[in-house]
C-alpha cells in the first residue's frame, strides 16, 4: 500500500468506509439536485454535496486534510452567500419589490452590551495575539467584532473601512514572503514560521473586523 | 468502554440519513424543513472529523454550519416576504 508510515493503522482500517460515505451522500445530493427545479432547494441540497467532499478529503486522516478542510469551508460558506445574494436579488427584479437586508430589525437592549465590550475584547484580542496563526486570527477577530457590533457610533469614515482591507493585504504578503523563505532558505525557519503565523493572525483578524464594520450599519437599525 | 471506530460508524450512518432526508424526507418541499433536515447530516461530519481527530476542522465545521443554515433561513424568509414561489 502507497502510505506513508506516520500515517495511524487505525485510519488506514476507515478509509474505505468514509470514501463509501462520501460517494454515496455526494451521489444522493446530486440526485436531489436533479430532481429539483426550484432554486431555493437546489442551493440547500449544494450544502448536501458540500459535506460528502468534507467526507473524502477528510478521509485522508493527515495534517494535510485537515489544511484541505479549512479553504474548502470557507469556499463554500462564501459561495452559498454569494448565490442566496443573487437569488434573492433576481426574485426582488422579477417582483419588482424591494425587502430589508435583515427580516427584523436587530435591536439588544442588555446591560452587558454597553458595560463589558471593553474588557471582553481586550481579552479576546490579547489572547488571540498569544495563539498566532488562524485560530488567533479568529479568537482576535471576534474581540473586533463584539467590541464593533456593541458600539454605538456608526457610519464610519470609507478611510477606516479600506485601511483594514490594506492590513488584510499586507498581512497576506507576509504570509507569502514566510511560505516562500521556509522552501528557498529552510535555515530562517523560525523566522518564516513566525511571518506566516503573524500574517495570517492579521489577515483573519482584520477580515472578521471588515464584516463588523459592514455589519453594523445594519445592526442597529430601527 | 466503546471502541473508537463506534462514533465513526455512527457518523457515517447519521450522514447517509441525514442527506437522505434531506432530499426525500416528509415535508422537504417546505425549504425550512429541508434545511433543518441538513443538520443530521452536519452533526454526523462533525461525528466523523472528531474519530479523525481534526480538531480546528471540526471547530471550523461547526462554525460555518450554524452561519451557512443562518443564512439559508435568512434567504428563505427574504424570498416568502418578496411572495415568490418556494
Amino acid at each position: 500500500m502507497l502510505v506513508p508510515e506516520f500515517v495511524p493503522e487505525i485510519f488506514c482500517s476507515l478509509y474505505l468506509p468514509a470514501i463509501y460515505t462520501g460517494f454515496i451522500v455526494g451521489f444522493i445530493g446530486l440526485i436531489g439536485i436533479a430532481i429539483n427545479k426550484n432554486d431555493i432547494h437546489v442551493l440547500i441540497l449544494t450544502d448536501i454535496v458540500g459535506l460528502a467532499m468534507l467526507i473524502i478529503v477528510g478521509a485522508v486522516g493527515t495534517d494535510l486534510a485537515e489544511a484541505l478542510i479549512l479553504p474548502g469551508l470557507v469556499v463554500e460558506l462564501a459561495e452559498i452567500m454569494a448565490i442566496s445574494e443573487i437569488l434573492i436579488s433576481r426574485e426582488m427584479r422579477k417582483k419588482g419589490k424591494n425587502t430589508s437586508l435583515l427580516p427584523t430589525p436587530l435591536v439588544f437592549d442588555m446591560e452587558i452590551m454597553t458595560t463589558a465590550p471593553n474588557f471582553l475584547s481586550l481579552i479576546l484580542i490579547g489572547y488571540g495575539i498569544f495563539l498566532t496563526g488562524f485560530t488567533g486570527g479568529a479568537v482576535a477577530g471576534g474581540g473586533i467584532l463584539l467590541y464593533i457590533l456593541s458600539r454605538k457610533a456608526r457610519g464610519l469614515p470609507i478611510l477606516l473601512i479600506n485601511g483594514l482591507g490594506a492590513i488584510s493585504g499586507i498581512a497576506w504578503c507576509l504570509w507569502i514572503v514566510g511560505f516562500l523563505l521556509f522552501f528557498v532558505n529552510s535555515d530562517f525557519w523560525l523566522l518564516s514560521l513566525f511571518l506566516s503565523a503573524c500574517g495570517l493572525l492579521l489577515k483573519v483578524a482584520s477580515k472578521m473586523g471588515l464584516i463588523g464594520t459592514l455589519m453594523r450599519e445594519e445592526f442597529k437599525r430601527e | 468502554m466503546f471502541e473508537l471506530t463506534i462514533w465513526f460508524y455512527m457518523g457515517c450512518i447519521m450522514t447517509i440519513v441525514g442527506s437522505l432526508a434531506t432530499v426525500w424526507g416528509s415535508g422537504v418541499n417546505d425549504p425550512i424543513v429541508r434545511t433543518l433536515n441538513t443538520e443530521v447530516s452536519s452533526i454526523g461530519i462533525s461525528l466523523i472529523l472528531l474519530t479523525y481527530n481534526h480538531m480546528l476542522a471540526l471547530l471550523t465545521f461547526v462554525a460555518t454550519s450554524v452561519f451557512i443554515s443562518l443564512i439559508l433561513l435568512r434567504a428563505i424568509t427574504r424570498l416568502e416576504e418578496i411572495g415568490s414561489e418556494l
